[in-house]
């Protein structure tokens, strides 16, 4: 019955959208999209199921900073969930004698993507989490050191023994124990508007978000690359945002940016003129990919600013700017931005919209008990 | 000097080994050494003329410790010029948050080494590698090369250093960063030694304890088999029996950064090590369990403590050792009968090989700077 009804009420916002669209403009073609829906329990891989001791172990894990090159850096540093599960800084703080250089994205609901970090570089949660935990402007650890580390620590020892039946910690065990948690980490449809007015609640959305919500699917046509459960299409686009004004005058983000070209592997001239972040075309080598950025979800916008992959904007009006404006001057940017027209009521309404995307409250996790210090080997016995 | 291996003794400190011992007697038919009757601890030949340029650019780099991951520590941190380019104590630090399990050795006369390292895994021509891996490995420096070249592009001074090594127009590369710190660390080294000049014609640079103890050196103490050449090191590899630092087992940031130096190795069934196997780690030849490097002799007097793990805290506790005959454990070593004047004259002749004291001038850190090009890298 509910489902029926969604996949109605779906249909027609899709209709909907893509009238709007090509009422609104003659230079692009709409395509059929995914309407907004209600997130589903996030898909688990079959061999790395879930279970309540490996979500517990995770969540140490995930708190644990013996997991990073000098014992400072465990993913909660820069995923903090009273933070919206970022840092809120507009860049990432990074690993210490370091900064990184894009924004920190929220963990929440980062168990429904398909491709991960802001170039899509990993299509797994066990494959991002040691990226970042060895990643030498994030947590810079070595996976050798960091598995011994939990060999030594003896309530890990019998908490990977338990979950994952081996003699000793291995270190992909932990990242499958991480992702497990990650994959508790979403949001609760209960707890937000929009997903309650999708289940019949007609006054989960007040009369000025039913009118973002149009302009959402219509005017705005945010739902074109914003669309489906995730709110998110996964795909790369070009926006022409502005760059992070640091990177003109801190050595450390200029070292970083530098070092990124670098190991990514552009050809030298790429390296040396780089006045940007190239985005996904570190990734494909293709110079129509230059700038592009993986489409975020739009669902608990409330709790994670700043915005944008490198955070260039702190609220969601300048955001909605941004758009309205037709994104950022750059002569390649996605075709896709055309200036939108909206008035400021109208950009109140976007944003009421956007804000009902979010929970009521934050989803905050408290700290775990981590277990102790390292503890010496048994003996051996003879 | 004919020696024998106790294999009994032997196979009790591997218990963790003993399944494969049953081969260890075969192996080992062929071991027992020869006395070396043309060995010599020789004069240090001259210097040859270093790069100067790379030189200075090197010990800049040498101090400066962005070249460390969290910048935590410089090369100098644990190769001090004010402990005799060792850390002093037994064992090393490591990266923060990490303790090391071997004593770190003193980077003085460098060009004369066969091998770098306790466990001689890395080759002794070639300093900037041996260089690279301090830096990069997570056990010293935790640092990504590539980042620690990016860091050297936005300090001025150091382009300018790098300019006169390298060419007007060269920019910071890793690769040679190494080596221009290799090229500093090599350039160290020992000056007017009294042994030196005893051997190029000077009979009073020796006083008569001195005299004694060179007998000895090279006669009932047969010091001379393994320590030989101009930095009394023959570059190999040795079974002395040395005890365990108490601390490598009991502090468990020194046993599990061996355990994983052990597994990134390649060692074989690293979780059952309970002491420093030294060269089999590197060569799983099971005759090279406890085997390390011959150290150099030379600046004794600023370099304790001594051994590998740094066990012993005075040459006499070393000379003592060696009397005995070593640790057991399938030693080559046997009794030495010294008396106390020639324990005494050994000691003594041991820090006559030491010169005029080694400094170098630390360089001021200039700080990293905005480049105002961004974008034309």
């Amino acid at each position: 019955m509910t489902l029926h009804r969604n996949f109605t009420i779906a249909a027609m916002l899709a209709f909907s959208a893509s009238l709007a669209l090509a009422q609104s403009t003659n230079k692009t073609v709409a395509l059929a999209v995914p309407p907004l829906a209600t997130l589903p329990p996030p898909s688990i891989p079959k061999d790395n199921p879930n279970t309540p001791a490996k979500e517990e172990l995770g969540k140490k894990l995930f708190w644990e900073s013996r997991l990073s090159g000098n014992g400072s850096m465990p993913c909660v540093s820069c995923h903090l969930p009273n933070l919206g599960w970022g840092d809120g800084g507009a860049i990432s703080r990074g690993y210490p004698g370091t900064k990184h250089w894009r924004n920190s994205q929220t963990i929440l609901n980062s168990a429904y993507y398909n491709k991960l970090f802001w170039e899509g570089n990993v299509t797994s949660l066990e494959g991002q989490a040691p990226a970042a935990a060895e990643g030498a402007v994030a947590g810079n650890g070595d996976s050798s050191v960091m598995e011994m580390r939990l060999r030594f620590i003896p309530e890990y020892v019998d908490a990977f023994l338990k979950v994952f039946g081996t003699e000793w910690p291995r270190i992909n065990d932990a990242w499958r124990a991480i992702a497990a948690y990650q994959r508790t980490v979403v949001t609760d449809a209960k707890q937000v508007p929009f997903d309650r007015w999708l289940a019949g609640d007609k006054k989960a959305l007040t009369e000025s978000q039913q009118r973002g919500m149009t302009l959402f699917n219509g005017k705005a046509n945010c739902i074109q690359c914003h669309n489906g459960a995730l709110v998110s299409d996964q795909k790369f686009y070009r926006l022409g945002l502005p760059e992070h004004p640091g990177f003109r005058d801190d050595p450390l983000l200029q070292i970083t940016h530098r070092w990124e070209h670098y190991q990514k592997g552009v050809p030298e001239g790429q390296y040396r003129n780089a006045p940007t972040d190239f985005g996904l075309y570190y990734q494909t080598k293709n110079p129509k990919d230059i700038g592009k950025f993986r489409t975020p979800s739009l669902r608990e916008l409330k709790y994670t600013a700043p915005y944008m992959h490198n955070g260039v904007f702190t609220t969601l009006a300048e955001v909605v700017d941004f758009y309205n404006a037709g994104g950022g001057k750059d002569a390649d940017k996605s075709p896709l931005l055309q200036p939108l027209g909206l008035s400021s009521a109208e950009k109140i309404d976007l944003i009421g919209f956007l804000e009902a995307l979010s929970m009521d409250k934050p989803l905050l996790h408290d700290d775990p008990k981590l277990p102790g210090d390292y503890k010496p080997l048994a003996p051996i016995k003879k | 000097m004919n020696v024998k291996l106790r294999i009994h003794t032997w196979r009790r400190w591997v218990p963790w080994l003993s399944g494969m011992a049953a081969a260890l007697p075969l192996l080992c038919a062929s071991a027992a050494t020869t006395g070396n009757a043309a060995a010599a601890l020789t004069a240090l030949p001259e210097s040859k003329p270093a790069n100067a340029a790379m030189v200075n650019l090197g010990r800049h780099l040498y101090f400066d410790s962005r070249l460390a991951g969290d910048w935590g520590s410089s090369c100098a941190s644990c190769h001090d010029p004010k402990k005799g380019l060792g850390d002093g104590l037994p064992l090393s630090a490591g990266y923060t948050s990490m303790e090391y399990f071997r004593n770190a050795p003193p980077l003085i006369n460098l060009r004369h080494r066969v091998r770098f390292m306790w466990d001689g895994r890395l080759d002794g021509t070639d300093a900037g590698t041996a260089v690279r891996d301090m830096v990069t490995e997570a056990h010293f420096m935790n640092a990504d090369g590539r980042i620690v070249q990016e860091r050297l592009k936005q300090i001025p001074e150091y382009v300018n250093l790098w300019e006169a090594a390298f060419g007007k127009g060269s920019d910071p590369y890793s690769p040679r960063m190494f080596n221009a710190i290799g090229a500093f660390i090599q350039s160290i080294e020992s000056k007017n030694v009294p042994y030196d000049r005893f051997l190029r014609g000077d009979t009073q640079a020796l006083n008569a304890q001195e005299k004694l103890g060179m007998a000895v050196f090279n006669g009932k103490g047969n010091c001379v088999q393994c320590h030989n050449g101009p930095i009394g090191s023959d570059g190999k590899f040795h079974r002395l029996g040395v005890p365990e630092h108490p601390d490598v087992l009991a502090n468990p940031l020194r046993t599990l950064t061996m355990l994983r130096h052990y597994a990134s190795s390649g060692m074989p069934n690293y979780m059952a090590a309970r002491t420093d196997v030294g060269l089999y780690a590197i060569s799983k030849d099971l005759q090279d369990i406890g085997k390390f490097q011959t150290p150099s002799l030379r600046e004794l007097k600023v370099t304790a403590p001594y051994m590998h793990n740094g066990v012993f805290k005075t040459l006499e506790d070393v000379v003592d050792f060696y009397d005995r005959g070593g640790g057991g454990n399938g030693t080559d070593l046997r009794p030495l009968g010294l008396t106390v004047e020639e324990k005494k004259g050994l000691v003594a002749f041991l820090l006559s090989l030491s010169g005029d004291p080694i400094t170098v001038e630390q360089p001021p850190l200039p700080d990293l700077k905005a480049r105002g090009n961004f974008g034309k890298n």
